[in-house]
């Protein structure tokens, strides 16, 4: 990994540590408890959504249709739910459903090789217009008590809410492959140089479709994490979201080129974009501050390696001018 | 005879290239280059791979700019850096690989950015005309109004040439420009050069096919390790001499070449063939055996080295490793039976630039350094610094990034990533391309060694006397179709030479 | 020139067709389907996504994108009524909405051209930021149909010989576009940069100015989208335009402006947005629910990428071996 990123997600380590100070200070409710599980409960589901994100991301591919995938398997899980199958083969139902629509993509993009950006773009109508048709305008609001209740309340005695569990333990179990695993390698590997990942022996199209795959698992548990939440499945869910995921995972480092990043990072700048909410909220600055922002920060996060990069070459030329040519003789 | 008739220099030269350098990092590709070129010749730039003839072109293509030394071009000072300067004081580069707009016709290739108008709008008739009036002057009948997509090679030459003429280009380089043409596409592009030359125009011709030089060119400029030899009258010379002058020593001197006792087949490929690029390819590799694969670029050598690997497909014929037949298209498959590829194009194909040394070298062996799921980064680390060791390879840290490294280096690291996997058959496209002298021997010794120790090794390579310093045997490739095999006693310069090209005649 | 051969040949047969074929089908199920109501229907509908395709098409030949326009243009919308409101009569007005367009897009095309960022981020990024300074400056407020400007309100009502002046205002953009795109040199630079951009530097062509100039052409188009806009429903609020951006690329991808860049033209991206609302209108009419439009929509895209690739590799070059 260049120089440059390494530092980066520590720089958005820093950050997050930044924004809750700011928090503290610009409001007192902001370090209490109820607004730390808030938080929590907040960003659970663009977290999750963003691990695999950002190995799509390194990959050098992208996937656009992340919030109508989770929509999607809310509104599976209403779709079967309302046909009387019992609501815990209807979440199930729902992780099918994100999973299928992942390997959907992933089809499109690796066996028929098409542009994931402008096909994710496609299908994120697709599976959108997919809610549209399995509910109707009608969404499904009775929902079993105790389900509904883990998704909005908190582990008894600890103002963690339930769904920080999955968060962590997937967050974990992510962070590890990717950074520990030969798997992860080979996405690193496939982002950077794809021709020779290919060239190494790495199976580069199942690696990418399994992502795909991935992705859409994850936006799957989400939507099971959302429809609890709001103990609701409509089809009109988490509309916009996929930018919430996309700018956490570009602003924690990873780089839209591919083959750069780090999880950490990842989850430091979810963390940070829902300090930033939470803060913005609490000190009643209207939701439309929290849009300039992301927006300004998914920026910053392309921009500065390009500044970076820039001044670095720039001390490079003027030291090289400097040098006495050296023996290393000739190359092309 | 003289083939390429006769040519007497006018009194001033159009373009002068002046004892110019080039440096990039610590790297020399220039060190002291010259070049004379006057109208109505055709100019030969001849010189190995790393010689420096590319960065020359560049130079005055104004992709570089030079470090020191003089480029005039009718009698003023050349100004470099910029490629649209260079286009609009008259210099015309034409690659090998000619950049066309896939998308846009020919008419509009040849005029883009300088489309004639009526008024404020494009004039589509006058373009059309006018670059059919360019295609005829060449005497080659292309349709204006065709896509430039699909195109051949040839063509796109053809339209690369009109463009230069119509910015009024005083000089046309041509950039090995016959790499991928068939004979007759070569000969009809000799047609053109004479026209450029009968119109009074300045033609520079690089190219490695000395038989090609010899039929075309009036002058030549040998280039050696980034300085200009000679230059001299096509006529005062020979084949031999020119060799003599590209490679600068006596070929046996740079190979320390093992003689080996070879065991059984390790590699034996049947008929195989892959429609359009190779056909009817068969052969066999014992252990300890080095087969050199020798011809000219584009007759279809890696491309055949891919098919066995399995980074492509191909069409029939069979593959057998020790026997046991290698599936199509699966290079994880092929590794795990004992291959390895080193790839021709080690930045595109073989390394990964911005990653470290560490990660490079062990990214084929990472189950091995694993232990179930959790891969050991000290023992990726280690691996990297053992076979570091025996590749003798230089670096600060093994967690630098590769793209710092020589391409020497560089090419150690993709060695040693592939003999780490401990192969049975190691493949190697190009090893030695744009990589120092010094390092060149060190990896000829490595093979040599690898060989004595039971490697079977198929080469493939460009250059004449590492074919013919290293291998056992020889096989000699022309557009896709295996045309000679010669035993190491018998592969002459001349002999492969006239095999890769196709001419019987020697100079 | 072989016209009619051109004509088979051209991009925007398949959309052309397909329009066709969809009335058709739709017009024989359905007796007096393509009425004059549907007409109108139809070119009513379209008008706004129509211009905005135009507009997306200048970025898109370069192999770029423009995500923000759908924040662009609500805001747009909203600019006019309010300054109308405001007492700045109905020039400046207009002028504030397109200056409008043309900072975002100048912003846009900087970052794109000069910093060589990714379009795609960069206007990911401008569609949150123009939105969020939007709805800060609406601070939740509506614009009224008092508010509008009459002569948009006309406009946004009446028809010449039948057919809405909405509609004909793309027209007109369309043939000037048409016309520019084709005959300007500038223009054709945007297709060389798309088809190849390596090759378009080393023609000489200045890229990074022809990128923000075109990003600037967008904003501007997409400014006086705005006032098409407020005509068409007469209102404006801070959702106006959410996820028009979406539809719009879908347009310009259906009719033939390939994301790969190179290829496509204005023609094909209004016949895009016209196929698009034509089959919003037929499956009203065929009595499909209305909840099928958006699949049939992303299924119609994904359709035109397979197709778009397919026909893309159709295309042989010859090899080492062949040669005629």
């Amino acid at each position: 990994m260049s120089r440059f990123h390494l530092t980066w997600d520590k720089g958005v380590g820093l950050f997050l540590v930044f924004t809750i100070l700011l928090g503290t200070f610009s409001s007192e409710y902001f370090a209490t408890t109820s607004n730390l599980t808030f938080i929590i409960r907040d960003v659970a589901e663009i977290a999750i959504i963003a691990l695999a994100m950002a190995y799509l991301i390194i990959a050098g591919e992208i996937d656009l249709s992340v919030a109508s995938m989770l929509s999607l398997s809310s509104a599976t899980i209403g779709f079967l739910y309302r046909a009387e199958i019992p609501f815990e083969m209807a979440l199930i139902g729902g992780l099918v459903a994100g999973l299928l629509a992942g390997l959907f993509n992933g089809f499109l993009v690796t066996v028929l090789g098409l542009p994931s950006l402008a096909v994710t773009i496609a299908t994120l109508a697709l599976y959108r217009g997919m809610c549209w048709i399995l509910l109707g305008n009608k969404p499904v609001n009775q929902l079993p008590q105790e389900w509904v209740n883990l998704g909005y309340s908190q582990i008894p005695g600890t103002f963690l809410p339930w769904t920080v569990i999955p968060v962590v333990i997937l967050s974990a179990a992510a962070w590890f492959i990717l950074h520990g695993t030969r798997f992860g390698r080979w996405v690193f590997a496939i982002g950077v140089n794809a021709q020779a990942a290919e060239f190494s022996g790495i199976p580069v199209k199942r690696v990418k479709l399994a992502l795909f795959g991935f992705t859409g698992l994850m936006s799957g548990v989400a939507g099971v994490i959302y429809t609890l939440r709001f103990a609701s499945a409509s089809p009109d869910g988490a509309v916009g979201y996929e930018l919430g995921v996309i700018a956490a995972v570009l602003f924690g480092g990873v780089s839209i080129a591919g083959g750069i990043g780090t999880l950490w990072g990842v989850i430091a700048a979810v963390l940070s974009l829902g300090v930033i909410r939470s803060a913005l909220q609490l000190i009643d600055f209207s939701a439309n501050a929290l849009l300039v922002v992301s927006g300004s920060l998914l920026l910053i996060s392309v921009i500065a390696p390009q500044v970076t990069d820039y001044v670095r070459s720039q001390r490079i030329k003027a030291s090289t001018t400097k040098r006495i040519k050296t023996k290393e003789g000739v190359q092309q | 005879m003289l083939r390429s008739g006769s040519f007497t220099p006018g009194s001033e030269p159009i373009l002068r290239v002046a004892h110019i350098s080039k440096a990039f990092g610590g790297v020399r590709a220039l060190v002291d280059a010259s070049l004379d070129l006057y109208p109505g010749e055709i100019h030969a730039l001849l010189g190995e791979n790393g010689a420096g003839k590319s960065t020359l072109l560049k130079a005055l293509a104004g992709v570089h700019q030079i470090d020191s030394g003089e480029i005039t071009l009718n009698g003023e000072e050349f100004i470099q850096g910029s490629t649209r300067m260079s286009i609009e004081q008259g210099v015309a580069v034409i690659y090998q690989e000619p950049n066309l707009f896939p998308d846009l016709t020919l008419a509009e290739n040849v005029f883009i950015g300088r489309q004639p108008t009526k008024g404020k709008f494009v004039d589509w008739e006058k373009m059309q005309s006018e670059s059919k009036k360019l295609f005829d002057g060449l005497g080659i009948p292309l349709n204006p109004l065709a896509k430039a997509r699909g195109l051949s090679i040839a063509d796109q030459q053809i339209v690369e040439i009109a463009k230069a003429l119509s910015t009024n280009a005083q000089v046309i380089v041509m950039d090995e420009p016959t790499a991928a043409l068939s004979a007759k596409e070569v000969e009809r592009l000799f047609e053109v050069a004479r026209r450029l030359k009968a119109q009074n125009q300045a033609v520079v011709f690089v190219s490695h096919r000395l038989d090609e030089v010899f039929e075309l060119c009036q002058r030549m400029t040998v280039m050696r390790d980034g300085s200009t030899v000679d230059t001299k009258m096509v006529a005062d010379s020979s084949e031999a001499e020119v060799i003599q002058m590209m490679v600068g020593r006596e070929v046996s001197e740079l190979f320390p070449k093992i003689d080996v006792e070879t065991g059984d087949s390790v590699l034996t490929v049947n008929n195989l063939g892959a429609s359009g690029n190779f056909e009817g390819i068969s052969f066999e590799v014992k252990a300890g055996e080095i087969l050199g694969i020798a011809g000219l670029v584009g007759s279809g050598r890696s491309e055949i080295m891919r098919a066995i690997f399995g980074v492509d497909g191909y069409d029939h014929g069979t593959i057998q490793l020790l026997g046991k037949f290698v599936p199509k298209k699966n290079p994880a498959k092929s590794m795990a039976m004992g291959m390895a590829l080193v790839p021709e194009d080690r930045r595109q194909q073989g390394l990964f630039m911005p990653t470290s040394i560490a990660r490079n070298a062990s990214i084929t062996v990472l189950k091995r350094l694993s232990k179930g799921l959790v891969l050991s980064r000290k023992k990726e680390e280690q691996t990297a610094i053992t076979w570091g060791e025996v590749l003798q390879l230089k670096f600060a840290r093994i967690a630098d990034s590769v793209d710092k490294l020589s391409g020497g280096n560089q090419q150690k690291v993709v060695l040693a990533k592939w003999l780490a996997t401990n192969p049975t058959l190691l493949i190697v496209d190009e090893p030695t391309r744009g990589i120092d002298v010094g390092t060149k021997s060190e990896v000829h010794r490595l093979l040599s060694q690898k060989a004595k120790d039971g490697m079977a090794i198929l080469m493939v390579s460009s250059e004449l006397p590492e074919i013919l310093g290293m291998s056992d045997r020889v096989i000699v490739m022309r557009q896709g179709r295996m045309v000679a095999h010669f035993e190491r006693s018998d592969a002459t310069p001349s002999a492969v030479i006239a095999a890769a090209t196709g001419s019987g005649s020697q100079a | 020139m072989n016209l009619p051969g051109q004509l088979m040949r051209a991009r925007e047969l398949p959309v052309f067709a397909a329009l066709v074929i969809v009335m058709g089908l739709t017009s024989v199920a359905v007796p007096h389907f393509f009425s004059a109501k549907v007409a109108v229907d139809l070119f009513l509908g379209v008008s706004v996504i129509a211009l905005l395709a135009i507009a997306q098409t200048f970025v898109i030949v370069m192999r770029h994108i423009d995500l923000s326009v759908g924040s662009t243009v609500g805001f747009a919308a909203f600019l006019i009524g309010d300054s109308y409101s405001k007492g700045f009569g109905l020039e400046v007005s207009m002028l504030l909405a397109i200056g409008l367009g043309v900072t975002v897009g100048a912003v846009n095309g900087f970052l794109v051209a000069y910093l060589k960022l990714p379009s795609l981020v960069v206007t990911l990024a401008s569609l949150y930021i123009v939105r969020g300074i939007f709805n800060e400056f609406a601070s939740g407020e509506t614009i009224i149909e008092s508010e509008v400007p009459p002569v948009v309100n006309w406009l946004g009502l009446n028809r010449l010989f039948g057919v809405p002046y909405l509609f004909i205002i793309g027209l007109v953009v369309l043939l000037i576009a048409g016309l520019v795109m084709k005959r300007v040199k500038a223009a054709r630079d945007l297709y060389a940069i798309g088809s190849n951009p390596a090759a378009a530097e080393l023609a000489g062509i200045p890229v990074a100015r022809r990128v923000l100039f075109a990003f600037m052409s967008t904003g501007a188009l997409t400014g006086l989208a705005g006032a098409l806009l407020l005509g068409r429903f007469n209102s404006a609020n801070p959702n106006s335009g959410l996820g028009l951006e979406l539809l719009v690329v879908a347009a310009c991808v259906v009719g033939g402006v390939t994301i790969a860049g190179g290829a496509g033209s204005v023609f094909g991206a209004f016949f895009g947005a016209l196929l698009l609302q034509g089959i919003t209108l037929s499956i009203g009419a065929l009595g499909i629910p209305q909840f099928w439009q958006q699949a049939v929509n992303g299924s119609l895209i994904i359709g035109a990428i397979a197709l778009d690739r397919y026909l893309s590799t159709r295309v042989k070059t010859t090899t080492i071996m062949g040669s005629k």
